[in-house]
């Protein structure tokens, strides 16, 4: 029976969860929140089945933007039993349906159809350090997501702010800064481990005699991608730059590593850095 | 049933008149006792600045208790002529004093609609009276039922959405900025009236410290004596602006003490966003500061709009609450009348399914040899159904009749017609 759960089952879950979670914002109802958040944990519960029988490969951008969406549906429905009162699914239940429809761009890699993440005894030599490359770009593409989210979500409240809205009114959001803190966690974590990525990505590219390519639209994605976390994190630190601008910069790492996914894949079972 | 709402209430009583007319907390046991020994009757007694009102209840009536009567006992109680009281009074009865209180519980006929006291006061009287012995069934249900109609207009309806109290939606907006402060400071410019109360509320938040700067010296001891607070020199201004989180601004001055000037230059040594509560008049702090990011300014204008705002969005609510109120007072009506009415009808239906077993227990035998089965059945099928017929009539007129509200004497009556038991 779960052979049956296809892509468009827990999209079309995730996509009730969010006009629920719009129209909320119009007509609020304890009972509608509860349902979108119902809703999320069906979809939730789908995509998990999904993953679990047809195991698209984490080296496919096919596997990656749907275990990338799997694990900000987590998020979500964490985020919508933890913040119940908050507008939280509108901002993450996008990106979640975002991610899964951009994999109808890329198809099924049906000739890898074994596992999502490959059997330890299967990780030696070259094909263990490409696992651990594309895991530490996965885990740093998740803080990217998050940091992406909250940035949005703080650009919304600082709007909010400067208008002046009754608190109270319209949609609810966590406070500025809770969101700044949501956003320094997520670049934070995510930095270390998209340097140790790409770190990993060259060194392999190196011991297979492969040369620097920079027409390569993964290789100029990626630094491009790296140079901006490593401008984010100077400003933060380095200059004390702080709120709307740091958000807005986040957002626009979030747009790179979108580019970066869909130009490149993570080679976990042995493909090219 | 006999429910009645009567009291006095803002729309049309002055002050003066309620102050006179409410009852204060040591002479509500007295009056409930009274209203209870003198009309026999269950009470609830909703005594607050906007409203006086006397719940009262029997479930025979063998004479209606109307606002006459309740004047007088407020005459004996305060000492006003009933003449003067009378007028004001106003009197709701059974369906309509079920929905003037679920009106009142849900804060549709209060001052500021979509208030939150209110449904706390309904049940502090409630629980008064009852600690005092003067709830029976009819109150304990009704007030019972209006705890779940305050709950529904308030979860189900946007109409208590917001703060219009100053402080209160000062504080709102401080929560939108920061979420926790136990590492924050607050600083406290002046020592006006009004930023006594918000920063009553802002002390609930727990903060780090609280540095208190004024002109005089000597008042500002005694603001931060008040708010254990540390008095920080006029002079220091600049310094304390830099590394407050939370400023709260109440002088008198005739001039805005920071210009956005000045500000550039404290915020230039600032790392933090900053929440600035000019709650002065004349404003304390330019209002060119504001940004919504770094530098979040609140002003008395912005309050006053805020709260208007507010105001006006619960106006949108009213209708949906109303609504719920009128299918709660009809679903309560209907559990009321069913709870009342059942043992009548099952009684009703016993004897008449009694007396169908006689006739045919008399009629059988005088046919016997002369039907067959099916005939049998027929006869005392259609004996059922000539009862069912006859019930029909009665228990619609009663379920009527309580829909109005006042399903009472038709239930006596019915009682008495089929010398039913009590």
């Amino acid at each position: 029976m779960l052979e049956g759960i296809s892509r468009f089952c827990f999209g079309a879950s995730y996509a009730v969860a969010l006009i629920l979670e719009l129209i909320q914002l119009i007509w609020p109802r304890p009972v509608q929140r509860l349902t979108a958040t119902g809703f999320g944990i069906a979809g939730l519960l789908a995509h998990t089945a999904y993953l679990a029988v047809q195991r698209p490969p984490l080296s496919s951008q096919f596997g990656t933007l749907l275990l990338l969406a799997w694990i900000l549906a987590i998020f979500y429905v964490y985020g919508s039993i933890h913040y119940r009162k908050m507008a939280w699914g509108i901002f993450v239940l996008p990106v979640v349906l975002g991610l899964v429809l951009l994999t109808y761009s890329f198809p099924p890699d049906e000739s890898s159809h074994t596992t999502i993440i490959p059997a330890l005894d299967s990780l030696r030599g070259e094909r263990f350090w490409s696992f651990i490359h594309g895991g530490l770009l996965f885990l740093a593409a998740v803080g990217v997501c998050i940091g992406f989210v909250s940035s949005v979500m703080y650009l919304v409240q600082a709007r909010r702010l400067r208008a002046k809205v009754p608190p109270g009114q319209g949609m609810r959001l966590l406070s500025l800064e809770r969101l700044e803190e949501m956003n320094r966690r997520a670049i934070n974590l995510a930095f270390p481990l998209l340097t140790g990525g790409v770190l990993v990505g060259i060194a392999l590219m190196f011991q297979r005699g492969e040369a620097w390519d920079w027409t390569d639209p993964r290789a100029i994605g990626g630094t491009i991608l790296w140079l901006v976390f490593a401008l984010l994190l100077y400003l933060r630190y380095g200059v004390h730059l702080r709120g709307r601008r740091l958000a807005q910069l986040t957002i626009v790492a979030f747009a790179l590593l979108v580019f970066a996914l869909a130009s490149s894949h993570t080679p976990v079972q042995g493909g090219s850095p | 049933m006999m429910l009645v709402a009567i009291g006095c209430n803002f729309h049309k009583t002055p002050l003066d008149l309620r102050e006179r007319l409410a009852f204060s907390e040591t002479r509500l046991p007295a009056a409930l006792a009274e209203l209870s020994v003198r009309y026999g009757c269950e009470a609830v007694i909703l005594s607050t600045c906007n409203r006086v009102e006397l719940y009262l209840a029997r479930l025979i009536a063998p004479a209606p208790i109307d606002a006459d009567l309740v004047a007088e006992l407020m005459t004996e109680f305060h000492q006003v002529p009933a003449a003067e009281v009378r007028p004001h009074l106003y009197e709701q009865r059974d369906a309509g004093a079920v929905r003037h209180l679920f009106r009142v519980v849900g804060s549709l006929d209060s001052l500021i609609v979509g208030e939150g006291q209110i449904a706390g006061q309904v049940k502090t009287a409630y629980e008064t009276a009852q600690r005092h012995g003067t709830v029976g069934p009819i109150l304990h249900a009704l007030f019972q039922h209006a705890r779940l109609v305050a709950k529904r207009v308030r979860t189900e309806t946007g109409i208590a959405r917001g703060k219009v109290s100053v402080s209160s939606a000062a504080v709102d907006y401080v929560r939108q900025v920061f979420s926790h402060f136990d590492d924050k400071t607050v600083l406290v410019i002046g020592a006006g009236k009004m930023g006594e109360l918000t920063l009553r509320h802002l002390r609930q938040l727990k903060p780090r410290a609280i540095l208190v700067t004024n002109r005089s010296p000597a008042k500002a001891e005694a603001v931060a004596k008040g708010c254990g607070g540390t008095a920080v020199p006029w002079e220091q201004l600049d310094d304390v602006l830099a590394r407050t989180d939370i400023i709260l601004s109440t002088t008198g001055a005739p001039e805005p003490i920071v210009t956005r000037k000045r500000w550039k230059a404290v915020q230039a040594r600032r790392t933090g966003p900053a929440v600035i509560l000019d709650i002065a008049v004349p404003r304390d702090f330019d209002p060119a500061i504001h940004d919504g990011d770094r530098a979040c300014l609140i002003n008395m204008d912005d309050l006053n709009d805020i709260r208007d705002r507010i105001l006006q969005d619960r106006l949108k609510h009213v209708a949906p609450a109303e609504a719920i109120i009128e299918q709660e007072q009809k679903k309560f009506l209907k559990e009321w009348s069913r709870k009342q009415h059942g043992p009548v009808i099952a009684q009703l239906t016993q004897w008449i399914e009694a007396e169908r077993q006689t006739v045919l227990r008399q009629l059988m035998p005088r046919l016997n040899g002369q039907l067959t089965d099916e005939g049998r059945a027929a006869i005392e099928g259609a004996m059922r159904l000539f009862g069912n017929r006859i019930l029909h009539g009665p228990i619609s007129a009663l379920a009527d009749e309580n829909h109005e509200g006042a399903g009472h004497t038709l239930l006596e009556a019915l009682r008495k017609l089929f010398r039913l038991q009590e």
